[in-house]
């Protein structure tokens, strides 16, 4: 969303409203807490008694009829979280299963979808290209369609007679059944086959060393392409508005310098988008530990389990198998580990911190600014509004 | 930069290659949404058995006959937009509001309401569909219009966009009104949201294609058929069952219909990318 | 501090907004008591259904009109996109719709929570319907609802292909020996003999038909030596060509495999009816499936509940009866293709609808899938592990299901 970069550049400064407002400007209490009322009220009822409600839930045994506050309802301690993460059994397994094809859509689409927006940005910059607003139309257009809509189109394009395999048949490629086939990658990479006895005993979460080194399946692999082809245009916007912003200085001083293209992108432009990479990858992980309404409008879950993700497994729990407290911990979990990885990838990557870009001197933070605070902010309401494929 | 291309550096034919290669993904991209399109004119026949082909011998629009008649397409598209526009002048008030206060007003609990605005942003929205349905419940207004719109009224990122853009305006115009007697609601109102029409646009096109393209929020604050939105009712119909076939270009019309509303905000939209990148950003 | 107001603030909309639903729905339901004593309650009777088209929808919407004619009280019907979840969801609003389709599956958590009302001895033609349908809707000797209609697999065989094969009407299958020797005789090319889902939901006819079961009497026995040689038989066939799994061949499920002419017998229901609209030239007979040590086939079924908060639970109960009817369960298979679950129907099916009665026949010896709490989770483990029954050991299959059962049913 580069208006909003375009919008939003121009308020660099870290706290001026505080300064100016003092002036001559009384009896603002009132005024002030009217105005953030409506927000206050609306966020607190519908998302921080929600989390309250929840978190009572995932520790109770309510059953699904009448109010989880009433008297009949029992506390069952952290049997619902114990069942989940140290048991063997099913809850156990069908929660790893779901970690386990959620982390490989994470392993695969967040550096996919990255490269893929960089390399576009890169090639949409170029100055002398003609018709740039065409082909930044044609990136970012699968963005804005909905993921149900995008889905259905997948799920159309990777049947088994589809498109897709129509369209490898002419290279004498017979396409697999896409949205059918449980088959791990990896595991066909070796050759398929059954597991070695020392990787199948029971592991982590109840699945086995075998299970987890599955790859994503290849009907997994048909969303981590559609999750590529509806993210990439969104993340494009946003290495190009860092582009337009450092090209002119960095670029010509580099070539006085006489390096070479390659030498330029990888020691002067590549550490100058570190801001946006941090920005990009922490929308992508977040973005990616979401997958919900893909699941729910194509596959649900399927084949074998393989494109079940905690998200859908959360709400297959509490909506359909009627186990509130399971399905509620599920979500916790869940938030648990988005919040662990964006730390740990903040550790990672460094400091950057897209919320708080006041840390440098105002030029670099002009930069930082066009390219870490303001997009992702258009970005985050599309990947939480639904709009981008996780 | 023309210099810049200079031959050793990037030669005339190197540039063709990558001209080339754009091209050809731009069609990658684009090719799917054509596909969709000329299948969706198809028998339920020739779209299973012929996807690929762009053209048809026998065009039919048979599955927007269908859909129109023999599904509630109608009353799906009504209730999106209803959600959509209420949504959207909702959030364009209120987040303006709150932008606003955060920027110039000094009141007690502004950091505290600061931080609870970023640690909201924080929380995964899909994490969220058990919590807001037990609250939705608990209040009584779920499976009803207030329970889809109201949850959706406010969104904590438009509040900072909002704040951001507040703050980037020159605070003289405001004082002049003050002076002039004008209590802060009138210079809101009057004075600084009509400056702030950059804002708002995009305040407008976040929240119409993300209200437009939920889905999670009202599969847990609806039941009735009555309340179905489109995001909701084209993901039924995806799920078809197993006695009435495939059904592709039924389901490949849905999607192109529901596609519609916020392709042509997209383009509007993109036109304004063309002329304001650039220029705006060195203000 | 300044958290004080914020917590007061949404303390006190949360209690208006309480108050106010409470007031309202005090006031719609204060105002049918009035006119006291026994007079008739005319509250309109709303249906969820699930539908499998507008075949379905349209006729169970004239059913209901039909009865609301003769009661004078009024019907609605609803479809649901995702029944069970927006069932779900109305148990737990506290507003259900009255009368609603409740598959087996689902059946068993909402008796537990109480959310169904149990009906079924109540019913004036509860003797008329199949008895193994009956047991069907039955949770700890309570018969919970009137089972609405039902589906049982047969063999699906693809005339064409049967005929180009040079075999006639006495190949017909009869044992598991002549199914693989057919079914070898079938093969070739791109053609397989039969083709299967890999699914427990057909594969289990297998097992039915070898005296097994995955629960016998409540108890687990997903690990018994009938199971386990019933799916040994079906890796056999595997793996010797003469069936494969519909994703192997890229079909999406039997009737799409007939349709493409990539197989000669299916294992399938009397849903195939559909496979006819994707693929109009396809010809097929269907027949029962052979028999192992015993005749044996799986039924699906579903039921009309009626919620335990309903408004008006004895018009929901008179709805019932009049939608369990001889007559209306014939307009019902006539409409969309089920079979109608009441005895004295079966006769009339019969005649309508000649080339299904090996369906119908095997009501006689069908089993039910166990449906007790949690277990449809544990069968779609156990789907997911039959999906690579080829490489996979049977034994090892089914002892991991016979734990995962254990831990549900006992």
């Amino acid at each position: 969303m580069p208006v909003d970069t375009t919008t939003q550049v121009r308020a660099p400064s870290s706290a001026p409203g505080r300064q100016r407002a003092g002036k001559g400007i009384h009896n603002q209490t009132g005024t002030g807490w009217l105005f953030v009322s409506p927000t206050v009220l609306i966020l607190g009822i519908f998302l921080f008694v929600p989390v309250l409600m929840a978190a009572w839930v995932s520790v109770s045994d309510w059953s699904g009829r009448g109010s989880p506050l009433s008297s009949n309802v029992n506390f069952v301690g952290a049997s619902n979280y114990a069942e989940m993460l140290g048991g063997r059994g099913l809850a156990a397994r069908d929660f790893g299963t779901a970690i386990r094809n959620n982390l490989y859509y994470v392993i695969f689409v967040v550096p996919l979808q990255t490269a893929a927006a960089l390399g576009l940005a890169f090639m949409v910059n170029k100055r002398a290209l003609r018709g740039k607003g065409f082909f930044r139309t044609a990136f970012y257009f699968p963005s804005v369609t909905s993921s149900v809509a995008i889905t259905v189109l997948w799920l159309f394009l990777f049947s088994a007679s589809g498109a897709v395999n129509a369209f490898l048949s002419a290279f004498s490629i017979t396409g697999p059944n896409w949205f059918q086939d449980p088959r791990g990658v990896f595991h066909l990479l070796m050759g398929g086959g059954t597991a070695p006895a020392a990787l199948a005993e029971p592991g982590l979460l109840g699945i086995s060393t075998w299970e987890w080194i599955s790859g994503p399946s290849v009907a997994m692999c048909a969303f981590i392409l559609m999750a590529i082809f509806t993210t990439s245009g969104t993340f494009m916007l946003l290495f190009l508005a860092a582009l337009q912003s450092i090209g002119e200085e960095t670029d010509e001083a580099a070539m006085v310098d006489g390096a070479s293209a390659w030498q330029r992108f990888w020691h002067v432009t590549l550490p100058m988008l570190r801001p946006t990479m941090f920005t990009v990858i922490t929308l992508g992980l977040i973005g990616t530990w979401q997958v919900f309404d893909q699941i729910y409008t194509g596959s649900k879950g399927g084949p074998s389990k393989t494109t079940l993700t905690p998200a859908f497994l959360s709400y297959q729990t509490a909506f359909e198998a009627q186990r509130w407290g399971r399905g509620a911990a599920i979500a916790f979990v869940l938030f648990a580990i988005i919040v662990i990885f964006t730390l740990l990838q903040r550790l990672i990557l460094g400091n950057s911190d897209p919320t708080q870009p006041s840390r440098r001197d105002l030029r670099a933070q002009r930069t930082r600014n066009t390219a870490a605070t303001t997009v992702p902010v258009g970005a985050v309401t599309n990947s939480t509004g639904g709009g981008s494929g996780g | 930069m023309a210099e810049s291309r200079s031959p050793g550096d990037r030669g005339g034919r190197g540039w063709l290659i990558a001209f080339g290669v754009l091209i050809l993904l731009a069609l990658v991209y684009i090719f799917p949404f054509l596909v969709q399109v000329a299948n969706s004119f198809k028998s339920d026949e020739e779209a299973t058995n012929a996807g690929l082909a762009l053209w048809s011998a026998n065009w039919t629009s048979a599955a927007y006959t269908t859909l129109f008649n023999n599904s509630d397409f109608a009353l799906w598209t009504m209730n999106s937009l209803i959600v959509t526009v209420l949504v959207t002048l909702g959030r364009v008030f209120f987040v303006s509001l709150a932008g606003y206060a955060l920027a110039r007003l000094q009141f007690p609990g502004r950091a505290v309401v600061f931080v609870m605005l970023i640690g909201v942003m924080a929380v995964p929205g899909v994490v969220l569909m058990i919590p807001k349905f037990l609250v939705i419940k608990e209040l009584g207004i779920y499976d009803s219009y207030p329970g889809m719109i109201l949850p959706l009224l406010v969104d904590a990122a438009g509040v900072f966009i909002m704040k951001n853009f507040f703050e980037s305006i020159p605070v003289a115009v405001e004082e002049a009104a003050r002076i002039d007697g004008a209590g802060t609601f009138r210079t809101f109102w009057s004075i600084v949201l009509p400056m702030a029409r950059p804002a708002l646009m995009t305040i407008i096109i976040l929240s119409f294609q993300g209200s437009w393209n939920e889905l999670n929020h009202f599969i847990i604050s609806t039941q009735s058929p009555g309340l179905t939105t489109l995001t909701r009712g084209v993901a039924s119909l995806a799920s078809g069952q197993l006695s009435s076939g495939n059904q592709y270009p039924i389901k490949l019309a849905a999607a192109t219909l529901m596609t519609i509303p916020v392709a042509v905000m997209f383009f509007i939209f993109q036109r304004r990318i063309m002329n304001t990148t650039g220029g705006a950003v060195k203000d | 501090m300044k958290i004080r107001p914020f917590q007061l603030g949404l303390a006190a909309v949360s209690a208006l907004a309480l108050a106010a639903v409470t007031a309202c729905s005090s006031g719609t339901a204060a105002s049918p008591t009035p006119g006291g004593a026994a007079s008739a309650n005319t509250n309109p009777v709303s249906v969820l259904i699930g539908s499998s088209g507008e075949a379905e929808t349209t006729a169970v919407t004239a059913a209901v009109a039909a009865w609301s004619k003769q009661s004078g009280i009024p019907g609605e019907v609803k479809v649901a996109s995702n029944l069970t979840q927006q069932a779900t969801q109305g148990f737990a609003g506290g507003k259900p719709d009255d009368v609603l389709y409740v598959s087996t599956d689902a059946l068993a958590g909402w008796a537990a929570n109480k959310s169904l009302e149990a009906y079924g001895d109540q019913l004036s033609n509860k003797s008329d319907f199949y008895p193994k349908l009956v047991e069907a809707f039955t949770v700890d000797g309570t018969f919970y609802c009137a089972p609405k209609d039902f589906s049982t697999l047969a063999l699906v065989i693809n005339t064409k292909l049967w005929k180009d094969a040079g075999l006639t009407d006495n190949d017909v299958p009869k044992t598991w020996a002549d199914l693989e020797t057919v079914a070898k005789k079938l093969t070739k090319g791109k053609v397989k003999g039969l083709v299967l889902s890999h699914e427990v939901q057909r594969l289990g006819v297998f097992m039915a038909q070898n005296g097994g079961g995955l629960v016998t009497d409540g108890a687990a026995t997903a690990n018994s030596t009938q199971n386990v040689e019933a799916l040994a038989f079906v890796k056999k066939m595997l793996n010797e060509g003469g069936a494969a799994f519909n994703t192997d061949i890229g079909a999406g499920w039997g009737g799409e495999a007939l349709g493409k002419n990539q197989a000669a017998m299916v294992v399938e229901g009397n849903w195939i009816t559909g496979a006819k609209k994707d693929y109009p030239n396809l010809d097929y007979t269907v027949a029962a499936l052979p028999a192992g040590t015993q005749q044996g086939t799986l039924q699906f079924t579903n039921c009309w509940g009626i919620a335990a908060d309903a408004d008006n639970k004895e018009a929901a109960k008179s709805l019932v009866e009049f939608l369990t009817t001889t007559d209306q369960q014939l307009a019902f298979a006539k409409a969309f293709g089920v079979m109608p679950s009441v005895q004295s129907a079966t006769e009339g099916y019969k005649e309508a609808n000649p080339t299904m009665v090996p369906f119908i026949d095997g009501a006689a010896y069908a089993q039910n899938l166990p449906a007790q709490r949690d277990v449809s989770e544990v069968l779609t483990e156990l789907n997911s592990k039959l999906a690579k029954l080829k490489d996979g050991d049977p034994q090892a299959i089914l002892e991991a299901t016979q734990g995962d059962l254990q831990a549900v049913v006992g």
